[in-house]
């Protein structure tokens, strides 16, 4: 044990993020509570669950995924198990998110040209709060997309129960949903890992730095730490 | 059934089958004349024991027909439609069963690659041990033929008993007909046959009287002689047959856009990341409240 290496026996931000959001502890900021965390990593893994068993379904260039499960009969038996539980927790999700995920009239642009400029990093965030319009977007989208999966995947589950327009209905709204979704989501990871540096803590241990909320949510930086001079 | 040593001209959820290229077979089909069934139902009899398919309980409809419609264990059904036409009654059988599409639409839904294929000969059979039991092709079929067993969630329907013609015999319920108004042979034959049969019904009052072999599947294995050709709703065959459009634009459009937009999503981040790299926080950032603010 060298002298260097202090050790800490408690990290206060990680045990304050238990049960608190929005509040600063030293440099950090608590995003997430352990809540918040705990219900999109639900989410996650029903999602990533169903993705791995319905892809090699939906199409054989997946095929290799069924292996993971034991084969395509299981993918089949497991898809429908693993998509009620999907739905399910983004339920939960929405009614835990949904306070804060309100739109702004300002923020629907967000839908069309702002959410190119911010993928170009040109956007004036100083306006932002705790979630800018993007977030905001993807949050209504995947709510919507988790009722749109469910209801036809109903269908696609006991299709002879249902006449055969519903069936091809719900052939196509779930393709759609599912690739729409896809999209969403690999960038939705990208920016939270690989572009945007500092982000993925806020899911892990439920932290981002001062900095970090200065730049990418000077308005809920400011909100949370009462400091009204300061501009993103 | 699926019977090795065939050639596959198609197979579900695969790009190819596996024609060889080497050996030339010719298409083969039913003929069914509906025009000279008798309703004996010894086809029904011929294809319960031909295929082991067991006993299933009858039901009684009001009629002479054996069950409401096909079961996972009773590929072969005749149905006996009655039809007030011409100040009378008519007696309309029909032998329902797998049609043996050109473009089967089973095959298209199929999301199990090898569960359902087309033999070089234009059988279409399903490999029970393929099957993944998702019920897409009931879906697909614009027919009404393919059935899940209740027990195994296996589909099962006629394999034109493919066991049989794979080694030179007619199927089961050709042999057990005692008419002669069912044939087989290959497609060019029976068709001839068919369109004979046709001009012989004209001939002899049956104006309307037509070969069944629908276009919008591209045709089918099983080619049907209607004396009331312009009614095929008559015989409860659908007017004009072809793979649900839904079914062909999942599988021939949003399947291969959503591969590609898949793979593009993943390609498009990447891309992303060269050309505008991180957005970086400013300044020194730590999680370490002793560093100084940027």
């Amino acid at each position: 044990m060298s002298a260097a290496t202090p050790r800490r026996p408690i990290d206060l931000a990680v045990v304050t993020a238990r049960e608190k959001e929005d509040v600063v502890v030293g440099n950090e900021i608590i995003r997430h509570n352990r809540s918040s965390r705990l219900i999109h990593w639900t989410v996650a893994v029903f999602f990533f669950l169903c993705l791995l068993t319905g892809m090699p379904i939906w199409s054989p260039v997946f095929g290799w995924m069924a292996y993971l499960f034991g084969g395509l009969t299981v993918c089949r038996i497991l898809h429908p198990w693993f998509g009620v539980a999907f739905f399910l927790a983004s339920g939960a999700m929405f009614f835990q998110w949904l306070l804060d995920m309100r739109l702004e009239p300002s923020e629907r642009a967000w839908l069309g040209p702002k959410l190119f400029e911010y993928m170009r990093y040109q956007t004036d965030d100083s306006d932002v709060g705790k979630y800018n319009g993007g977030q905001k977007l993807l949050f209504w989208a995947v709510s919507l997309a988790a009722v749109g999966l469910f209801l036809s995947g109903l269908v696609m589950w006991f299709p002879m129960a249902f006449p055969l327009w519903l069936r091809e209905f719900s052939f196509l709204l779930h393709n759609v949903t599912f690739i729409l979704f896809v999209v969403a989501i690999v960038f939705h990871i990208y920016l939270g890992t690989a572009a945007e540096p500092g982000t993925f803590g806020s899911m892990t241990r439920g932290t981002v730095t001062r900095n970090w909320a200065r730049l990418h949510h000077p308005r809920w930086y400011r909100e949370v730490t009462g400091d009204k001079a300061s501009r993103g | 059934m699926s019977v090795q040593g065939l050639d596959i001209r198609r197979s579900s959820a695969s790009v190819v089958g596996s024609l060889s290229g080497l050996r030339v077979v010719p298409t083969v089909s039913k003929y069914i004349d509906t025009s000279t069934c008798i309703g004996c139902k010894a086809c029904e009899a011929a294809c319960v024991e031909w295929n082991d398919t067991g006993r299933i309980q009858t039901e009684q409809t009001g009629s002479y027909q054996t069950l409401p419609t096909l079961h996972a264990q009773f590929w072969n059904l005749i149905r006996f439609n009655e039809k007030e036409f011409d100040g009378g009654i008519i007696w309309l059988m029909r032998k329902d069963q797998c049609m043996h599409c050109d473009e089967p639409g089973c095959l298209a839904a199929c999301p199990a690659p090898g569960a359902i294929v087309q033999y070089a000969n234009g059988i279409v059979d399903v490999n029970p041990d393929q099957c993944i039991g998702c019920g897409y092709c009931e879906t697909g079929c614009p027919f009404d033929v393919p059935r899940f067993h209740p027990t195994t969630g296996k589909m099962a329907k006629c394999t034109l008993c493919v066991d049989r013609v794979s080694v030179g015999l007619e199927p089961a319920c050709i042999k057990a007909c005692p008419t002669g108004c069912l044939q087989f042979g290959t497609k060019d034959d029976m068709v001839a046959l068919g369109n004979a049969r046709v001009a012989q019904l004209k001939a002899n009052g049956f104006a309307q009287a037509a070969l069944y072999n629908p276009d919008g599947v591209h045709g089918t294995g099983v080619v049907t002689v209607l004396a009331h050709g312009d009614h095929p709703d008559w015989y409860n065959l659908p007017t004009n047959p072809h793979v649900p459009w839904g079914v062909k634009f999942w599988k021939r459009v949003l399947r291969p856009l959503g591969v590609a937009a898949v793979f593009g999503a993943v390609i498009g981040a990447f891309a992303h990341y060269t050309k505008y790299g991180r957005k970086e926080v400013k300044g020194a950032d730590s999680r370490d409240a002793n560093l100084p603010d940027a």
